[in-house]
């Protein structure tokens, strides 16, 4: 019986138990820091245990919804999974979760691991657990000054995958070229999915595309279509690096007012997959944990079923309901990401006036540095200044987001600084506008979450969609 | 008379919100009704930098950066007279050590920068990585300037004057409380933020001696800043305290 390791599972149940009970944090994080404080080695113990797999998930954007995804459809096939839930996607949430779910001698009966994992430390928790899948789904600018350039981030990524055996399988996003490039340079087997270049999706296309430069030869990068930022159908003139041949696609995209759907062709057929939930980069999460889960054998119309019924984790674009009003709340903290968001504002066609309060931090979480708010397209809203009554700006940086928003054309009447989470959630709950978008840094998210909560009613969208197989 | 903005390489240098310098000066000459229009200068193409008005470089990642040093070696020559002529620039980052005599890598090697001005460059052992203060002296007015900083050269001024004085933050190098260079009109800074928007009397500044190299010489007429004035403010009061 190890008993440092017994110590560690009660130590960190105690702190999940305390969490719960003072209502202070989500207690994702803490037990996992003290677990890995009194045994640093406690994930030797948790490694083999998962029947028939460990599965991890990393990437810049998009990691939570796709493990959560992932996660859904395992449970719906049956299977058993451990998780870390929320973005607790550090060493510290992986241990969490694995603490969560096991016995207080450590023992964990489950099927699977569905573990999101943060890229920077992905070579780090890469050298405790060896997966049996690794689901990439992108790599956007994010937090720069905590993890270097991007460059860097994807290279270390690429070394630690070098280090794994033939037997792990690679599930990637073959539109983003940075991506991609994983297959080529690891020699790994891989499956790819993507979305039909189409014209009409480029829309979306804006000017914080990451790689315009090969991966491979460093040649400027011809595009075809771009989906947005960097994805879509790249070639390099140089070393004919090309967008893979998707063994999952989806085509025929349509956007609704309450989520997203697309034809999605693969190998062994075709269906219609609807997701509860709107935007391309959803869309995008679900080819990932439908690729995945195909690759594990699950039945299609079973992980179909499970995507139709997602309910998005807080902050992924996220529905409530006062007094008539649909407000959705949202996490950002990439321009990509932010990009997205303000295109679902646009977008919202039946609200003729909106409001919106966003909300931004500069904790490390949040990452230090803001300037990467100059290169969010704010410029947009400008140029339908009749879709929105005012623009609230919150959170520790709330002079520097009222700032931007002035310098990109929004007219400086249209915007209040209101550092207090509180009174901007009330300014924006009880202003002119019809519906609200509530638009928040990591850090940020959690108190006006709470706050917005007992205010407003969750919605769940989810509630009419039903599920219409094609094949 | 219509001030033209150069943005040198927007395609590979778009790091950090530094587009944002460009966005801020553009702003402030519309606002004032001054016509202005931005020109993009990408990899190879014709430049004449004798005809542009104000010069932006930023910084990128270490390929980009390469590639950068690399085209503008080839046209130093119009470069260096365009700024002993009193072209406006503003150069940050990777753009301010390439401004100077060289790189020394922790290896020893120099990577050539285009030595129009005097400083140089050596690689840390950390990078300096924080928000910063600076005071400055612009058109005889003391100001502080607000940003953040993230290299991790270390830029030894060589003789040339600062852009100003490091109230928090590393700065230039970490200990000689030096940030940025000026030479004729050349401003040189470690600063993202990015460094413009929230320090309208730099941006101005930068805006009267464009105006100036072509013979116009009048006084700005005033903005209202009270956005750039709060945030600039909300930034010295957490790093320096309330009394500041």
């Amino acid at each position: 019986m190890n008993l440092r390791l017994i110590l560690a599972v009660i130590v960190g149940r105690l702190a999940m138990l305390a969490s719960r009970l003072t209502g202070r944090g989500r207690g994702s994080s803490l037990p996992g820091k003290l677990a890995l404080r009194i045994y640093p080695d406690i994930l030797n113990h948790y490694r083999d245990q998962p029947r028939k797999g460990v599965i991890m998930v990393t990437g810049t954007n998009g990691k939570t919804t796709t493990n959560n995804m992932l996660m859904g459809i395992l449970e719906q096939a049956g299977h058993k999974v451990v998780a870390n839930l929320e973005g607790a996607n550090l060493m510290t949430g992986v241990v969490t979760a694995f603490i969560r779910s096991g016995s207080i001698t450590g023992r964990v009966s489950s099927d699977y691991a569905v573990l999101e994992v943060d890229e920077a430390v992905f070579p780090l928790v890469l050298g405790w657990i060896k997966p049996d899948m690794v689901v990439v789904t992108n790599f956007f600018r994010d937090q720069l000054d905590r993890y270097g350039e991007l460059d860097t981030t994807v290279k270390k990524v690429l070394k630690a995958l070098k280090k794994l055996t033939g037997d792990v399988k690679l599930i990637l996003n073959g539109d983003d070229p940075l991506v991609a490039r994983l297959a080529v340079e690891s020699g790994l087997t891989a499956l790819f999915y993507g979305i039909l270049p189409v014209q009409e999706l480029s829309a979306g296309a804006s000017y914080s595309r990451e790689a315009k430069f090969c991966p491979l030869c460093g040649a400027g990068l011809h595009y075809g279509i771009y989906i947005y930022s960097q994805l879509g159908d790249y070639s390099c003139p140089g070393c004919g690096f090309v967008r893979p041949n998707p063994d999952l696609e989806a085509s025929a995209v349509l956007e609704e007012e309450t989520g997203i759907r697309a034809m999605v062709r693969g190998t062994d057929g075709h269906w219609e997959v609807r997701l509860p939930v709107r935007g391309i980069h959803n869309l995008y999460n679900a080819m990932a944990a439908f690729s995945a889960s195909l690759s594990l054998q699950v039945d299609p119309q079973t992980a179909l079923a499970s995507l139709g019924k997602y309910l998005p984790a807080t902050g992924r674009m996220e529905s409530f309901r006062y007094n008539n009003r649909r407000v959705l709340l949202n996490l950002v903290k990439n321009p990509t990401g932010f990009n997205r968001a303000l295109f679902a504002l646009l977008g919202n066609q039946g609200a003729p006036k909106q409001e919106v309060l966003i909300a931004i931090n500069d904790n490390d979480a949040d990452g230090r540095d803001i300037s990467w708010l100059w290169d969010v397209d704010f410029e947009m809203l400008a140029l339908h200044p009749e879709k929105f009554s005012r623009f609230v700006c919150s959170g520790q940086r709330a002079e520097d987001m009222a700032l931007r928003l002035k310098y990109a054309g929004v007219p400086v009447w249209m915007v209040d600084i209101e550092k207090e989470y509180r009174q901007a959630v009330d300014k924006v709950l009880n202003g002119k506008g019809e519906s609200v978008g509530i638009l928040a840094t990591y850090t940020a998210l959690w108190p006006v979450e709470k706050i917005l909560s007992r205010q407003a009613e969750r919605v769940k969208d989810h509630d009419d969609y039903s599920l219409s197989p094609v094949s | 008379m219509t001030i033209t903005v150069c943005h040198l390489y927007p395609d590979l240098l778009n790091l950090y919100g530094d587009r944002g310098n460009i966005i801020a000066f553009t702003q402030r000459c519309r606002w004032r009704g001054i016509p202005v229009r931005i020109m993009e200068a990408n990899l190879g193409d014709q430049v004449q930098f004798e005809d542009y008005d104000f010069l932006f470089i930023g910084g990128g990642s270490d390929r980009e950066q390469g590639l950068m040093a690399e085209d503008l070696t080839a046209r130093v020559n119009n470069l260096r007279s365009a700024v002993e002529d009193g072209l406006v620039v503003l150069a940050i980052c990777g753009g301010y050590q390439l401004m100077g005599k060289y790189y020394r890598m922790p290896d020893g090697t120099e990577i050539p920068g285009l030595g129009l001005m005097e400083h140089y460059t050596e690689a840390g052992d950390t990078r300096l990585i924080s928000n910063v203060v600076v005071e400055a002296e612009l058109g005889g007015i003391k100001t502080r300037l607000v940003g953040f900083e993230n290299h991790g050269g270390r830029t030894f001024l060589n003789g040339i004057q600062p852009l100003g004085k490091v109230l928090h933050g590393g700065g230039n190098n970490g200990f000689d409380g030096t940030e940025g260079a000026r030479y004729r009109n050349v401003f040189c800074s470690y600063l993202h933020g990015p460094l413009l928007p929230k320090n309208p009397a730099l941006t101005d500044l930068l805006i009267t001696l464009s105006l100036q190299r072509r013979g116009q010489d009048h006084r700005l007429e005033p903005l209202d800043d009270n956005f750039e004035k709060r945030a600039n403010q909300a930034m010295v009061e957490k790093l320096l305290g309330k009394k500041s």
